[in-house]
């Protein structure tokens, strides 16, 4: 039974390496993007609340760029991406170089075919974005989907023009009472429970 | 001192399954439901099975949790320990509760009282109330030991232990299903029309529920012994009540109750550390949708529902041959080869081989679980509750320690974490190796050769020679004796011999 338990997890161990050999792909890597696009955003000033202010988005072509350099440009996605604060000590939303594990930018505000002038979008925060500081990054994808460039609207540490955004609570005052209500019964049904053993138990002696 | 089947009762009482002397069931049929054995049977594992899926019903809507109320892995993580670190103590209590008031008020009264906590999951706003909703639904864990005490208070010594090892199994399978439940009821509240923040809130009623009528099942279709009810027996004198600080006194002074109790924390404790982190760290891992990681994380729960059982009964198969010998080198063995495939789980970066390994890393924790119970037992006979306390909170123990040495915060990466725990699995379980009973030895000693140790000497030392002269150490007497089968085959012709307790017909 040794052997063969021996022998089962050779093959395991063996096999995980075949598949990391193998598993090796074209991986596309922020540091290899060119910042070819101009970003910015406007609201309204202080803490926004999700689900009811609105952000504008305006993007495009960085002029002072070659012509030609935003030939491959199919479309253009724009995102919404945590600032480094809140990313501290939350695995879940980590910058990876690897643009495929990376998890910074979790929501998408919009997506349009590219077009060399400027353009514009107002968005109305979802309900389901988490309380946290923002900033928003767009990509341009080519034909094949994959990311050839990016602009944001902030700086390169992502320190200028972070927004907060206060999620909603997701609780209602029918939650809450209902909450009460059936924990008490919980604990009263109990005590009832308890008060009509004793009831039976004086019968019975009777 | 046998008590004779001819003599007749006041009320002669009719069993549907076959009794001995104590009218506990020598027999265990899983698919019969009938009063008192198997009713009971069916209300411990439901009751405890809706327990495990309360405590364990937050990591897998964790996604969603940790950005409605914006935790952090440090939060997670002490959220994580307090879930189970409640039950530490409240096992210990738990068996002298059940000592005292009986299994069935006992548990009922611990699972109606929790039922609350889990009721307020729904309306924690920030990671204080989240940590503290966690900490009071564990404490509903500790229906384990009730659990164990009323299958050994209902089911005879040949099948306590299958008894036992079931119920125990079935209701550990409930951190395994809350893993799919939730994220199904999530999905299914979401589609219905409510936002994500809110769906998991009216998702954790659906437990909550469950854990309350559970305690309303066992309260009125429940009874703490065949015969009937702790209050009533109390009172016509046919239980006897035994002095509580000599049975604490006589439990924590036993080595091997310590030892098992810090090797359950590395196969019970780890099985909690996992059912605590395992949805997250696939979701987060292998890039899933919260569903499907909900389900994969569940298998690594449900393999309960034959793994754990299994444990138990090669304990038995082992003990039948080897004896007590056998059953420590079988617990040994597994628990450690379990301590291996944590390892390679850490290890291992694509998906499939993650859930192959996964899978064969639970059965091997699961039966090293079902393996230390087949253990416990034999430890002590006055005392058993008390030594089934220690073991089971020491599980507990271990899930708080690992889970606040290797997933608090984000010093170590979720599979480095589960490395590392492999690593303590095996180092945890050597203490096993130190465990040695006079009559029957231990992994590397035979039994005693200096003198005769016999079981009656282990069993009886825990009796004083006063209490002996009342003659109160009688059931440890007895018990002695049906134990002479650990010395495995070798002696079973001397055990043959000796007087076994006839099953009786009542």
């Amino acid at each position: 039974m040794a052997a063969r338990g021996l022998l089962l997890v050779s093959i395991l161990v063996l096999s995980c390496f075949a598949e990391t050999a193998f598993g090796a792909e074209n991986i596309i890597s922020f540091a290899s993007l060119k910042k070819t696009l101009v970003v910015s955003a406007s609201h309204k000033q202080g803490l926004l609340k999700a689900g009811e202010d609105k952000i504008t988005v305006t993007w495009g072509l960085n002029q002072s760029f070659p012509a030609g350099t935003d030939s491959a440009y199919k479309t253009i996605k724009v995102k919404l991406c945590y600032a480094p604060i809140s990313q501290v000590d939350r695995a879940w939303r980590k910058t990876k170089d690897n643009l495929a594990k990376d998890k910074t930018c979790q929501f998408k505000i919009v997506a349009k075919p590219y077009s060399s002038a400027n353009q514009t979008f107002e968005w109305v925060i979802e309900r389901d974005v988490p309380s946290a500081t923002y900033f928003v990054r767009a990509y341009a994808f080519d034909a094949n989907d994959h990311e050839v460039g990016y602009g944001q609207n902030t700086n390169a540490g992502k320190t200028t023009n972070l927004f907060e955004i206060q999620a909603i609570t997701g609780r209602h005052v029918s939650l809450d009472i209902a909450s009460v209500c059936f924990s008490a019964f919980s604990v009263v049904s109990l005590m009832g429970f308890f008060y009509a053993e004793k009831r039976k138990a004086r019968k019975s002696q009777q | 001192m046998e008590i004779s089947s001819t003599i007749t009762e006041t009320q002669p009482q009719k069993f549907a399954l076959p009794v001995d002397s104590e009218h506990k069931a020598t027999e265990f049929r899983l698919f019969s439901a009938a009063a008192p054995h198997m009713r009971t049977f069916h209300l411990s594992w439901v009751s405890f099975f809706s327990c495990f899926v309360s405590t364990f019903a937050a990591p897998p809507l964790l996604p969603i949790i940790r950005d409605n109320l914006n935790l952090t892995a440090t939060d997670i993580g002490n959220a994580g320990i307090a879930s189970v670190s409640g039950a530490v103590f409240a096992r210990i209590a738990m068996g002298t509760a059940c000592d005292l008031f009986g299994p069935r008020l006992a548990s009922s009264s611990l699972i109606l009282l929790t039922a609350p906590a889990v009721y307020f999951t729904s309306i924690a706003s920030s990671p204080v109330s989240f940590l503290l909703v966690r900490f009071f639904t564990g404490f509903s864990l500790a229906s384990f030991v009730s659990t164990q005490f009323w299958m050994s208070s209902m089911f005879s010594a040949p099948v306590v232990g299958t008894a036992n090892g079931v119920a125990a199994g079935w209701g550990n399978l409930g951190g395994g299903a809350t893993q799919l439940i939730m994220p199904l009821v999530f999905a299914v509240i979401r589609d219905i029309g409510a936002v994500k923040y809110t769906a998991w809130r009216i998702a954790f009623f659906i437990p909550a529920l469950f854990q309350t009528l559970a305690a309303f099942a066992i309260l009125i279709f429940g009874q703490d012994l065949p015969d009937g009810n702790y209050q009533r027996l109390q009172k016509s004198g046919d239980k006897q009540k035994d002095q509580f600080s000599r049975v604490f006194y006589h439990g924590i002074s036993n080595y091997r109750g310590w030892i098992l109790a810090l090797t359950y924390g590395y196969c019970f404790g780890v099985e909690l550390t996992i059912d605590n982190i395992i949805a997250e760290y696939f979701y987060d891992r292998f890039n899933l949708k919260l569903h499907t990681a909900g389900i994969i994380a569940a298998s690594f729960g449900l393999a309960n529902l034959f793994s754990r059982p299994a444990g138990g009964m090669i304990s038995d198969m082992m003990a039948k041959r080897f004896g007590m010998r056998g059953r420590l080198w079988a617990l040994w063995t597994v628990q450690t080869l379990g301590g291996v495939f944590c390892i390679i789980l850490g290890k291992v970066g694509s998906l499939g081989v993650s859930i192959a390994v996964m899978l064969i890393f639970s059965v091997f924790v699961q039966a090293a679980c079902g393996l230390t119970f087949g253990v416990v037992p034999f430890v002590s006979r006055r005392s058993l509750g008390v030594i089934s306390g220690m073991t089971g909170g020491g599980g507990n123990v271990g899930a708080v320690l690992t889970q606040l040495i290797f997933f608090k915060g984000s010093k170590y990466s979720k599979e480095t974490g589960i490395t590392l725990m492999g690593v303590m699995i095996i180092c945890c379980t050597l203490p096993i190796l130190l465990i040695y009973f006079p009559q029957w030895g231990g992994m590397f000693c035979g039994p005693s050769s200096e003198k005769v140790a016999t079981e009656e000497d282990y069993y009886l030392s825990e009796w004083s020679s006063k209490e002996k002269e009342k003659g109160l150490h009688e059931a440890s007497l007895k018990f002695a004796d049906n134990s002479r089968s650990e010395r495995g085959r070798r002696v079973h012709s001397a055990a043959m011999s000796s007087s076994e307790a006839t099953p009786t017909n009542v």
